[in-house]
């Protein structure tokens, strides 16, 4: 297993590099140029060299390329261009909202999903099953900033109970402000993903439920609540699991467009910002930590299988 | 041409009187009533001025941009920046009146001598930066020196080019001289706000911090100081508190937390909610929401804006001025801002914009070749080989006006495709050529200058679509030189009568500078493209 997770770990190494080093060319490639919107309406030719000599972004590609990567070696991922900032500072102010908003919408999904879908395995077939799959297709099919900006006019602008922007600090505000702030956007990425993990708890039961051992268990008079939580569910989730690690890029991607709906700026926005802006250090610095977490992620996931699963070995 | 005397341009004030008055003394006596019945035209309802206003309080502004890249005058590029935020940071040599007269900041008066070559101010005394440090003239000459440093690449290095040299005589004297006239100096280059050329910064904290910190946590002179611990880190925002020693006096307000809302309906919903009791620029499609909210109160200036279609004439059939005209003659300009803006916008015949009072001329009142006349457009379409011919227009972000023009002109029988590009992308093929027509225009000016070099002088920057008139460029280096405000207004409306009849652009709109605030907010005094607000108090 040590082993396994080593030669793993090595593996990523090389993808995060490969991607690392694809985001630098094809950052590069794709047209825009970042003076020229740095300047905006000031610019004319002169000041664009002025300021492509003042950046280092008059030199050829190999030489930045190398600059930039050997400052990586050494834990420096560059300043902003467009901003004053260091990469490292904005991903230290915009990492934790953006897991903040992740956990939070995850734990939505999951306090949503698994219910439901237990409910509609169950009640398979009834008006249950029929509500819940009705909910869960309305749930996919939303866009999360559509769906932000319905909240947002319900719960903060009709009824004034939430604010409808921006982040409070769990340590500076405390823990009620933080979530009456996160609760809406939270929410808004939570519902389209609860709702693709409930199809797969309700499958992923109904398949388990119809196995043999669950009806050896059943015949050797276990009880039914037994049966479902410690027989069925435990294995109906390995696919769960499987898709939730896959799904984080749904919690990412949902993020990107709901911090900007919700003025929150995470590690969404602060990409987003950064690839209109062309501001290639930005982006590549924020590739490169969203690169790291796909790939411990997955790891994650595998290793969490062994648990689930004892069959499952990793030699 | 009459030579007037430059010195008409000396403060402490240059104020809508003396243009009347020169006005009236040159013979244009159409423009000086219009002047006067503009002064007399009911203004926007400010709330209850006649209340005592309250000192204290925290206005929440929400702030639509996507980030603020730095709050250092001399790196800044963004208009809206430059006018709402760094105004209340910074104070200048002078700064803007309700019409965009000049009238005394840091400079308690100045001198301009009658050939427009030298610049006297005259400093008040016992000025102060935010860190206690006194500001002095020679401040102003380091700002002058640090802008101008080529290896500092400021974006606003080139308003300087004008000047020879900047002395210091005494503490509170700055002398500056230019090597030819330049009219908009005071506006483009001294001003609150967007003259960030030569807004003042004080030398030990820069040399301390270094240029890029500065950009976060700057040290100004304006009435409200920057809260280092909220740090401008881009896309967050920040805070600024009242700057106990600014020379005009404590502002009102204890404290602004600017708040960064990038998506504009985002931002709507933020104001409505009460999240924040300000917001910079109403987004245009929201202006009609707002209106209906009893609790806010909406107050338009006059934009200092214009756009239009530009035609790239290195691309058939643009080089052809039948079609320009055909497109100019086929927009029917109220028609389009009632589809694309909701009714919010002038008419446009040109690129003198509404809030230049003193040169601008309303649309009734003028007679362009270019006005709205269907039957004419098809005809000159006709003869330009227009009808069924294909083009694209390039765009970035907002998609309405690109939607409603490209129906409009189907009409003619042009078949117009969108060519919709990220921002970065639409700005490189701007400057590069790279397109067919474009909706395009200046805005957040400081003074008409900025939307007519440009765009309209073989060497102006934006001139990226070939448009080549020596007359034009005769017209545009007068304004330059031009003796007084009056002689200066004259020339640009003789321009704009050029432009209207070459089309380099079919002028469309003027958009007005809106803002709206909980109606506890008071005190604001609305200036175009500008937010100063030390005199804006909370009835709480």
């Amino acid at each position: 297993m040590t082993q396994y997770v080593l030669r793993r770990l090595i593996h990523s190494v090389f993808i995060i590099w490969g991607c690392a080093t694809l985001v630098f060319f094809l950052l590069r490639l794709i047209p825009g140029d970042p003076v020229i919107q740095m300047l905006g309406p000031e610019y004319t030719p002169e000041a664009a060299e002025a300021l492509r000599r003042k950046l280092g972004l008059d030199e050829p590609l190999q030489v930045q390329y190398v600059r930039w990567f050997g400052n990586i070696l050494r834990g420096d991922l560059g300043g902003s261009i467009a901003s004053g900032e260091t990469v490292t500072g904005a991903i230290a102010t915009g990492l934790p909202k953006t897991l903040s908003l992740a956990a939070l919408s995850f734990l939505i999904a999951i306090v949503i999903a698994v219910p439901a879908g237990v409910a509609a395995a169950l009640k398979r077939n009834t008006i249950v099953d029929y509500a819940a799959s009705v909910v869960a297709f309305v749930g996919v099919s939303m866009p999360s900033f559509w769906f932000g900006i319905i909240l947002i006019l319900v719960f903060a602008v009709w009824l004034g109970w939430l604010p409808a922007t921006g982040y409070a600090e769990l340590t500076d505000d405390g823990f009620v402000e933080w979530l009456r702030r996160l609760i809406l956007p939270s929410l808004a990425i939570g519902a389209g993903y609860a709702a693709i993990l409930m199809r797969f708890v309700r499958a992923g039961l109904l398949e388990v439920l119809g196995s043999d051992y669950v009806r050896t268990a059943r015949a050797k008079g276990a009880r039914e609540r037994t049966v479902i939580v410690r027989h069925a569910l435990r294995n109906a989730l390995i696919p769960v699991v499987t898709i939730a690690g896959i799904q984080l890029a749904l919690l990412l991607s949902g993020a990107v467009v709901v911090e900007t709906v919700f003025s929150i700026r995470g590690i969404g926005r602060i990409l987003v910002g950064a690839i209109f802006d062309r501001d290639y250090p930005m982006v590549q610095g924020v590739i490169l930590l969203v690169a790291v977490i796909f790939v411990l992620a997955n790891l994650v996931v595998d290793i969490v299988y062994t648990f689930l699963d004892p069959r499952i070995h990793y030699g | 041409m009459t030579t007037v005397d430059w010195s008409v341009l000396s403060g402490p004030r240059v104020s809508r009187r003396t243009l009347i008055g020169l006005a009236a003394a040159t013979g244009a006596v159409g423009f000086a009533g219009r002047l006067a019945a503009t002064a007399a035209a009911p203004r926007a309802v400010l709330g209850t001025i006649q209340d005592q206003p309250k000192q204290g309080g925290t206005l929440r502004l929400g702030f639509g941009i996507s980030q603020i890249p730095t709050l250092d005058p001399a790196q800044e590029t963004t208009g809206i920046v430059a006018g709402e935020l760094l105004g209340n940071l910074f104070s200048s040599l002078v700064q803007f009146d309700e019409q965009l007269g000049l009238k005394p900041d840091l400079a308690e008066t100045w001198q301009v001598s009658e050939d427009g070559l030298h610049y006297t101010f005259t400093l008040r005394e016992g000025l102060t930066f935010h860190n206690g440090d006194t500001l002095t003239s020679e401040d102003v000459r380091y700002t002058y020196e640090r802008t101008s440093n080529p290896d500092f690449a400021s974006p606003h290095a080139n308003k300087l080019a004008f000047i020879t040299d900047v002395a210091t005589p005494d503490e509170r004297t700055v002398a500056i001289t230019l090597g030819t006239p330049y009219a908009p100096f005071l506006s483009t280059a001294c001003s609150r706000g967007p003259g960030r050329a030569l807004t003042p910064v004080p030398r030990r904290p820069i040399e301390e911090m270094g240029d890029q910190q500065f950009g976060l946590t700057p040290v100004g002179s304006g009435p409200f100081m920057l809260v280092p611990e909220t740090a401008n880190t881009g896309g967050e925002g920040f805070e600024m508190i009242a700057f106990e020693g600014w020379y005009g006096g404590r502002p009102l307000l204890d404290k602004i937390v600017v708040q960064i809302i990038p998506e504009p309906s985002s931002r709507l919903s933020a104001l409505e909610a009460g999240d924040v009791d300000m917001l910079d620029i109403v987004p245009p499609t929201g202006s009609a929401q707002l209106a209906q909210n009893p609790d806010l109160t909406l107050v338009d200036a006059p934009g200092t804006n214009w756009w239009g279609v530009s035609f790239n004439r290195a691309r058939a059939p643009w080089d052809n001025p039948d079609a320009r005209m055909a497109v100019a003659k086929a927009v029917d300009r109220q028609a389009l801002i009632d589809t694309a803006f909701f009714g919010l916008g002038v008419p446009s015949v040109g690129p003198i914009a509404p809030a230049f009072g003193w040169a601008y001329v309303p649309p009734e009142e003028v007679e362009t070749p270019q006005a709205f006349d269907l039957a004419a457009a098809k005809a000159l379409a006709e003869r330009a080989g227009l009808t069924g011919a294909k083009s694209s227009l390039l765009a970035s972000e907002d998609d309405r006006p690109h939607q409603v023009l490209r129906n409009i002109l189907a009409e003619i029988g042009l078949d117009l495709t969108i060519d919709k590009v990220q921002t970065a992308t639409y700005f490189e093929r701007r400057d590069a050529g790279d397109y067919d027509t474009m909706i395009t225009g200046s805005v957040v000016d400081a003074d008409p200058d900025d939307g007519h070099f440009n765009f309209f002088h073989s060497e102006g920057p934006w001139n990226t679509y070939g448009y080549v008139s020596e007359e034009a460029d005769r017209l545009i280096e007068a304004t330059r030189e031009a003796t007084d405000p009056t002689e200066r207004a004259k020339l640009f409306r003789e321009l704009q009568t050029l432009l209207q009849a070459e089309v380099p652009f079919a002028f469309l709109f003027h958009q007005p500078d809106q803002t709206a605030f909980h109606t506890d907010v008071q005190g604001y005094v609305p200036i175009p493209e500008m937010r100063y607000l030390e005199t804006v108090w909370l009835d709480r």
